[in-house]
């Protein structure tokens, strides 16, 4: 009787994972799949069956402005997963003592997350403006020196995009730390005040490798941001000042629709594809192998 | 919210006298000040009027406080032709929202629960794939899904919206709740197993009721995140159901006219009052859910 | 907008709208829609390339009778006929021909500045340029989005290059054209512009550079003719506050460029009447009188009483009706990708220094294909 349960157990298991393997397969799989496809052919505003090779993706490495989103989205990945977690644990450590007003404080941090680029595109706009923004507020307290115009400059428009987006994020990663300290053994805590261990030595060696779970998750999340950073560049410099923080999926979205050639959108899809593959791949390959359960 | 278990031999002192503290409290209110910067802004525009706009600085506080921004902005600002304010989109959005939501939810937790417990031929290849679906940009998967929704007359729906998201949002959702049920410990299941369980009832009457801090994170995340989506509504929604976002975007990029910024910084509030409300007050539940579960990577 | 609505609803038509900010984003939308079954009835488009891949595939209905009716062929510019005449038949009806190289003006600015007249050729504008930077003004006010940069572009090589250079690099495509000394004197010509922005150009829209003039805190602005829009509604009026030159020479060419709606198949004969009511009420005498007074055009017929009109716009249409002057858009041979890869360099060139031989050469190479 018990097997017979379980037999029918199973297959409701895979009933109630059908959803999930439609989604999967048809969605995700089936929309790499045909972005490929169409890569390989020379459509324009429409998909049409031709193949042309990789005569695609030789214009696309050809391609100035991808080769610099590229270059972009690698150096503005680096610099956002980092500030992230290091502001994000630094938050967490001094909320973590803070007892008193530490919820409205985590709530400070936090409501970041809760707005879209959209909404706040304009404003940080604004505030990196040279004319109007930081830059001409701290000139009129007296610094008649100051330079805060990294959004109209060339070589430091990317960065402005970091600030923004690192403020949007580090709010998560704060709380998904918060959370992991307050798993910490008590033990610990006690342990080190007395032993009289300076705070910040116990932070760093102590707590934090016993961190590298929720580090873990807060990274994989940021990197998915990475990968799909899109609205604060249209918000906040279209690209510009040029093309200087021109970013991946904003070339393939230009290409879509305005510049009516899917098929170099669709090699530039998959070529983001591919990097995710790789990035991801030594990842689901640990884990593949950590979590081999018994039954 | 005190610390890890809460039990510090301290002597009490007062925060004012402890420099160490004291050091502490400066620090993060600094922080604080940063964080809140684009708020302050938005905040103060949104209460000037534009030749006070045009005139002051950024930073400067409103002589007065006038409502008329925010007035204008929910009932009478132009978005397009028609000059309903962003009221309009309110309701779509909400009407996207709720469905999405627990939609999500549920497929997440369910699939979450079948990954976690059941040994499935396949399953960790699916998962897998989903797994690198959630790095892929929307603008990579727009074209395939409205090709694939079109046949179906889904494209421009109501009910395709949130196929959409619900589509979007596995990745993440499968994630958090394979995780949390993964971390759960699995007597529990087997001895509800062997009591003759079946596979629905050891997950709704066990597993659900057990996962609510879990549900909650989900939830949270699942619903800020589609009430900020914009590109998906503008393409998915359809005319009848675009959402605030979409409305907002009208209101504030204008190609054409004199852009009112009160207006605009009072519409952009008004959009995000919904995922700022909702983070203010369930943020509680939001740090115990992933307290409660998703550590492990 | 709401001319035109309000024009179909007296025709007859029942007006329901979907409003998209941002011209690429609407173009996007009503691709996807017309891809994912759910066309709408019209859609604003460029008149040029843009919609020839939709006729390709047969989504969209021809206009022939509308354009018989209304005798088309007789009234609209050859670069307008050229874009909504395709093999024959009409797929667009055009509602506005703008002209998007106009040099506008403060006259208080260039007055404070000691610029006498109107300069009458580049090198009095540089020399006008450079009085309005000593006065401490914002010489030629400019927002830094790639499209605003590529129009001044096509301002230099239209006056300064001339209509031979433009077609043969625009239409013919001709890559000795584009590696000529001339082309490069128009690229170096659009690169010394920039040093006469100001610091907060990258990023602003149009009519924030546009404010700039009317506040007469800089002296010029390259840009089309939509501009008198917001010098309207400010209530600065040509001549008085403001000044338009159309070109340098008495033969400068006149580029159009114009908007149109195309109207995809729907299958439904009530959506076919609707949609070609649309397209007679847009493309009517009134309309037009009323849309370009609203919108800075022109009508796109030239049988309208333009002197209701303000003089900048009756100037565009005296000039429009000789012949040899008009000019089509790059647009208007250029497919979108061209013109996006074009507009690409050209907002690189103008932000970042290159060798100009490297631009000519990258520029031949993205309008090769």
């Amino acid at each position: 009787m018990i097997t017979r349960r379980i037999d029918s157990g199973l297959r409701r298991a895979h009933l109630a994972l059908v959803p999930m393997a439609l989604v999967a397969l048809v969605c995700y799989l089936g929309a790499t799949l045909w972005s490929l496809r169409i890569s390989l052919s020379s459509s324009r505003s429409f998909p049409v069956s031709d193949f042309v090779g990789l005569a695609q993706y030789r214009r696309l490495f050809s391609n100035e402005r991808w080769l610099h989103s590229l270059g972009n989205l690698a150096t503005y990945g680096l610099l956002f997963v980092a500030a992230c977690l290091i502001i994000g644990w630094l938050l967490a450590i001094l909320i973590e003592r803070e007892v008193r007003m530490g919820g409205a404080l985590r709530l400070v941090f936090l409501y970041p997350y809760a707005m879209s680029f959209i909404a706040t595109g304009l404003v940080w706009q604004w505030l990196l403006n040279p004319g109007l923004g930081i830059q001409e507020a701290v000139r009129r307290w007296g610094f008649s020196q100051f330079r805060f115009d990294w959004l109209v400059d060339q070589d430091h428009a990317l960065y402005t995009i970091v600030i923004a987006t690192v403020w949007q994020a580090s709010g998560l990663v704060m709380t998904i730390l918060l959370a992991g300290m307050r798993g910490i053994d008590a033990d610990i805590w006690r342990a080190a005040r007395i032993d009289a261990v300076p705070a910040w030595r116990l932070h760093l060696w102590v707590i934090a490798p016993m961190l590298a779970a929720p580090f873990a998750t807060a990274t994989l999340l940021l990197l998915t941001g990475v990968a799909k950073l899109y609205d604060a560049v249209v918000a906040m410099t279209q690209g510009g000042p040029g093309t200087a923080s021109e970013v991946p999926t904003k070339f393939i979205m230009d290409h879509l629709f305005g510049r009516a050639n899917i098929a170099l959108a669709s090699a530039g899809a998959t070529v983001l594809v591919l990097s995710a593959l790789i990035v991801m791949m030594p990842l689901i390959y640990a884990r593949a192998r950590s979590s081999r359960r018994p039954a | 919210m005190s610390g890890a278990g809460g039990e510090r031999p301290s002597v009490p002192r007062r925060w004012y006298t402890d420099p160490a503290r004291l050091g502490l409290l400066a620090l993060l209110l600094s922080a604080a000040l940063c964080f809140l910067l684009p708020l302050y802004v938005m905040s103060l525009t949104s209460f000037k009027s534009m030749e006070e706009i045009r005139n002051t600085s950024l930073f400067a506080l409103p002589p007065q406080l006038s409502f008329a921004a925010w007035q204008a902005a929910w009932s009478s600002a132009c978005t397009g032709v028609a000059c309903n304010g962003i009221s309009a989109g309110f309701w779509n959005s909400v009407l996207i929202v709720i469905p999405s939501t627990l939609i999500a939810v549920g497929l997440g937790a369910l699939n979450g629960y079948a990954l976690a417990f059941w040994r499935l031929r396949g399953a960790g290849v699916l998962f897998a794939v989903l797994m690198i679906g959630a790095f892929l940009p929307i603008q990579v998967m727009m074209l395939p899904l409205v090709r694939l929704l079109a046949p179906l007359h889904l494209v421009g729906t109501l009910t395709g919206i949130i196929i959409v998201h619900v589509i979007f949002s596995m990745p993440v959702m499968t994630l958090i709740f394979r995780n949390y049920y993964a971390a759960l410990p699995r007597e529990l299941f087997l001895a509800a197993r062997l009591d003759g369980a079946g596979f629905l009832y050891a997950f709704l009457r066990l597993m659900l009721p057990m996962s609510l801090p879990m549900l909650a994170v989900a939830a949270i995340m699942q619903a800020t995140g589609v009430w900020n989506d914009y590109l998906l509504g503008l393409v998915f929604a359809g005319r009848e159901h675009l959402p605030m976002t979409v409305q907002l975007n009208n209101l504030v990029n204008t190609t054409t006219g004199t852009r009112e910024y009160n207006v605009d910084m009072a519409a952009t509030l008004l959009t995000a009052l919904v995922p700022l409300l909702i983070y203010a007050l369930a943020g509680r539940w939001f740090v115990r859910g992933i307290a409660a579960g998703s550590l492990k990577a | 907008m709401r001319t035109l609505a309000d024009a179909y609803r007296a025709a007859g038509g029942d007006w329901v709208d979907t409003a998209v900010a941002g011209n690429e984003q609407a173009r996007a939308v009503a691709l996807s829609r017309i891809v994912g079954n759910d066309a709408p009835a019209a859609a604003l488009f460029n008149a040029s390339r843009q919609f020839r891949e939709l006729i390709d595939q047969g989504l969209l209905i021809t206009l022939d009778d509308v354009a018989q009716r209304e005798g088309w062929d007789a009234i609209l510019p050859e670069p307008i006929l050229n874009a909504v005449r395709v093999n024959g038949h009409y797929y667009a009806a055009p509602v506005s021909l703008h002209m998007p190289t106009w040099i506008w003006y403060s006259k208080a600015a260039l007055r404070k500045a000691g610029v006498e007249r109107e300069p009458t050729s580049f090198a009095e504008l540089f020399v006008a340029l450079d009085r309005l930077k000593a006065a401490g003004l914002i010489a030629l006010a400019h927002g830094g989005q790639a499209w605003q940069d590529n129009i001044v572009f096509r301002a230099v090589l239209a006056n300064l290059g001339g209509r031979e250079l433009y077609l043969k690099a625009f239409r013919d495509r001709d890559a000795a054209a584009i590696a000529s000394p001339q082309f490069r004197e128009v690229l170096t010509t659009f690169k010394r512009l920039h040093g006469y922005v100001d610091a907060g150009s990258p990023g602003r829209n149009w009519n924030d550079a546009t404010a700039l003039l009317i506040s007469n805190r800089a002296g010029f602005q390259i840009m089309g003719d939509w501009v008198k829009a917001e010098f309207s509604s400010a209530g600065k009026l040509p001549g008085r506050d403001y000044g338009c030159i159309p070109g340098f020479g008495a033969h400068s060419p006149y580029i159009i460029q114009g908007d149109a709606f195309v109207f995809p198949r729907s299958g439904s004969a009530a959506t076919l009447r609707a949609q070609k009511l649309l397209a007679s009420a847009i493309t009517g005498k009134a309309t037009q009188l009323a849309f370009s007074a609203l919108k800075g055009s022109i009508p796109i017929r030239a049988d309208v009483d333009v002197s209701t009109l303000d003089q900048c716009a009756r100037l565009g249409v005296s000039i429009m009706k000789d012949r040899s002057r008009q000019l089509g858009n790059d647009e208007t041979w250029l497919t979108p990708d061209q013109n996006g890869a074009l507009a690409d360099i050209l907002t690189e060139y103008w932000n970042r220094d290159l060798a100009v031989s490297v631009v000519q050469q990258r520029i031949a190479a993205a309008l090769a294909d």
